[in-house]
C-alpha cells in the first residue's frame, strides 16, 4: 500500500540566524514589547539587569500592536540597523 | 463582478508535485498504525492517506495541486492544495467535501485572521467553520438537532481535517508550537452549517454579499462553547437578556468579537416580534457589558482597551463607565442552528481579547473576479 505524506509543505525558505555576540559587554539594547499588560516592565527590568552586569544601554523600545502576530518587518529591520541585540517576551 | 471556477489543469496533474510516499504493508490496520507512529494523528485513528483516495478528492479542485492556498506568517509553512487533500483523506472526508476545507483555508489565510497567532496561543482556540447556503445540503451537512454534536460525517470531518492540517502541514504540535494552556473540545473538529429551515433572516452567504447561488465559509478563532438555557423567556428581550450576561460574563467579556448561534424555539420568539438580525445584535450589544467598577474588581479593567471602545471612532451605542463586548454590534454573528425542541441557543467567545484575531468568509467552490 502507498501512502502519501501528510506533511508536505511548499519548498522552505532559508532561515539564518544571526551570528551570536562574542560579548555582551557594553552592547545596545533594543527592548520589543508586544502590547500585552505588563509586557513593558518586565522587559524594561530585563534590561536594567544587562545595563548592572555587562554595562549595555538601552538605545529604543520598539512596539507592536498585535502581541500575536509577527512584528513588521520594518520594525525589524530598524532594530537591527540601530541596536546590538533585541529583547522580548509576552507580558501577562 | 465575475464568478468563475477554477479552470481544470489540462495535463498530467499528479506528476508535478514532488510528494513523498511512504510504503506501507497491505494491511489497514497496520497502516492506521503507521500514521500513528509518524505522529500524524490528531489521537483519533485516521484513514490511511492512499494514493487513490487523495486522487480522487482533487478531482474536486481544478488548480494544480502543488497551489497554495495558505501560508504560516512566522514559520513560512505552505499549505498547498495536495497536502490539504492529503489530510482530508485522513481525516474521513469524502471527496465533495474538499471545496469546503480549500475555502476555509482562504479565508484563514487573510492576514487579520492571524491563524499564527489563534492556533500557537494560551488561550486555546479552535477555528470554527460556518457553511451558508445551499452547498451545505448538498453534501449533507447537518444544521439541524445535535449541532455542534457528533453523528455527521460532513461536519465531524471536514473541521477534523482543518486540526490534522494544522498539525501535520504548520506544525501546529501541542505543547510544542501548540501552547493551549487548556484547549477545548473544538480543537478536534469544529464545524457547523447554517439552518435555511425556518430561518427568517437573510442567510449569512447573502448578508456577506456573495451572488445568488454562490455559498460560503465563515471561520472564527473560537474559544468554548457556552450553552444558554432559558426556557421560560417569552420575548426577545427575555431570551437576548440571558445571551448577553453569557456575552458579558468576567471570564468571557473583551472587545472580541463573538458568534450566537439561536435555537429554533429561540429564533421563533424574534421571528413573531419581528426583530431583524441588526436589531437583534443592537440588543446585545448594548446589554453585553460590565461596569467599569465591576472590571476593576476583577482585575481586567485596562485604561488602552476602554478608550478603544469609548474613544473617537466609539460606536453610538457605547455606555460610558462601561465596558461593552466587542466595538460595535456588527462584531456579533448571529444565525440560526439547532434542532426545533429545546431552548437551547450558545454563545462562542473569540479567542481574541482584542482584535487579534477577525473573522474571514469566503465563497465556496468559486473563484469571484478572479484573473
Amino acid at each position: 500500500m502507498q501512502l502519501y505524506d501528510p506533511t508536505t509543505s511548499g519548498p522552505q525558505r532559508e532561515l539564518l540566524r544571526a551570528p551570536p555576540l562574542t560579548s555582551l559587554d557594553g552592547k545596545t539594547i533594543g527592548i520589543l514589547e508586544n502590547g500585552k499588560l505588563n509586557a513593558t516592565e518586565m522587559l524594561r527590568e530585563l534590561a536594567r539587569l544587562f545595563e548592572d552586569r555587562h554595562g549595555c544601554k538601552v538605545h529604543a523600545a520598539y512596539s507592536k500592536s498585535n502581541a500575536s502576530a509577527p512584528a513588521p518587518a520594518q520594525i525589524l529591520k530598524k532594530a537591527a540597523d540601530e541596536v546590538d541585540f533585541l529583547i522580548t517576551g509576552l507580558g501577562d | 463582478m465575475t464568478l468563475s471556477r477554477p479552470a481544470k489543469d489540462a495535463g498530467e496533474p499528479f506528476m508535478s508535485i514532488a510528494a513523498r510516499i511512504h510504503e506501507v504493508p497491505d494491511n489497514l490496520l497496520a497502516a492506521i498504525d503507521y500514521c500513528y507512529e509518524k505522529g500524524w494523528t490528531d489521537g483519533l485513528p485516521v484513514v490511511p492517506p492512499t494514493l487513490e483516495r487523495v486522487h480522487a478528492t482533487l478531482e474536486h479542485e481544478g488548480r494544480p495541486p502543488e497551489t497554495v492556498i495558505a501560508t504560516h506568517p512566522a514559520t513560512g509553512l505552505e499549505l498547498s492544495l495536495h497536502a490539504a487533500a492529503v489530510n482530508a483523506v485522513m481525516a474521513g472526508c469524502l471527496p465533495e467535501y474538499f471545496p469546503v476545507l480549500v475555502a476555509a483555508f482562504e479565508a484563514m489565510d487573510k492576514p487579520d485572521f492571524n491563524f499564527h497567532g489563534s492556533t500557537a496561543s494560551t488561550g486555546g482556540s479552535a477555528p470554527l467553520l460556518i457553511v451558508s447556503g445551499g452547498y451545505a445540503d448538498d453534501i449533507g451537512m447537518n444544521a439541524d438537532v445535535n449541532l455542534f454534536g457528533p453523528g455527521n460525517r460532513a461536519n465531524a470531518t471536514i473541521g477534523r481535517a482543518v486540526r490534522l492540517i494544522l498539525r501535520n502541514v504548520f506544525q501546529m504540535v501541542p505543547g510544542i508550537s501548540d501552547k493551549s494552556t487548556q484547549g477545548h473540545p473544538g480543537k478536534y473538529s469544529f464545524c457547523i452549517a447554517e439552518r435555511m429551515r425556518g430561518n427568517p433572516w437573510p442567510l449569512l452567504c447573502e448578508a456577506q454579499g456573495y451572488p445568488k447561488g454562490v455559498s460560503s465559509v465563515t471561520v472564527f478563532a473560537a474559544g468554548g462553547f457556552c450553552n444558554v438555557e432559558n426556557h421560560g423567556g417569552n420575548t426577545p428581550q427575555q431570551v437576548l437578556s440571558a445571551i448577553a450576561d453569557a456575552m458579558a460574563s468576567y471570564g468571557c467579556i473583551t472587545l472580541g468579537q463573538s458568534v450566537v448561534i439561536l435555537a429554533p424555539e429561540h429564533m421563533r420568539i424574534l421571528a413573531d416580534a419581528g426583530w431583524s438580525r441588526e436589531e437583534t445584535q443592537a440588543y446585545l450589544f448594548m446589554h453585553a457589558k460590565r461596569a467599569v467598577e465591576g472590571m476593576r474588581g476583577v482585575g481586567k479593567y485596562r485604561a488602552s482597551e476602554y478608550e478603544k471602545q469609548h474613544g473617537a471612532l466609539a460606536h453610538q451605542l457605547v455606555e460610558t463607565g462601561y465596558v461593552h463586548r466587542g466595538l460595535a454590534p456588527e462584531d456579533i454573528l448571529i444565525t440560526l442552528g439547532g434542532g426545533d425542541a429545546g431552548g437551547h441557543s450558545c454563545f462562542i467567545p473569540s479567542w481574541s481579547r482584542g482584535r487579534g484575531s477577525i473573522m474571514q468568509h469566503k465563497p465556496i467552490g468559486v473563484c469571484i473576479d478572479c484573473k
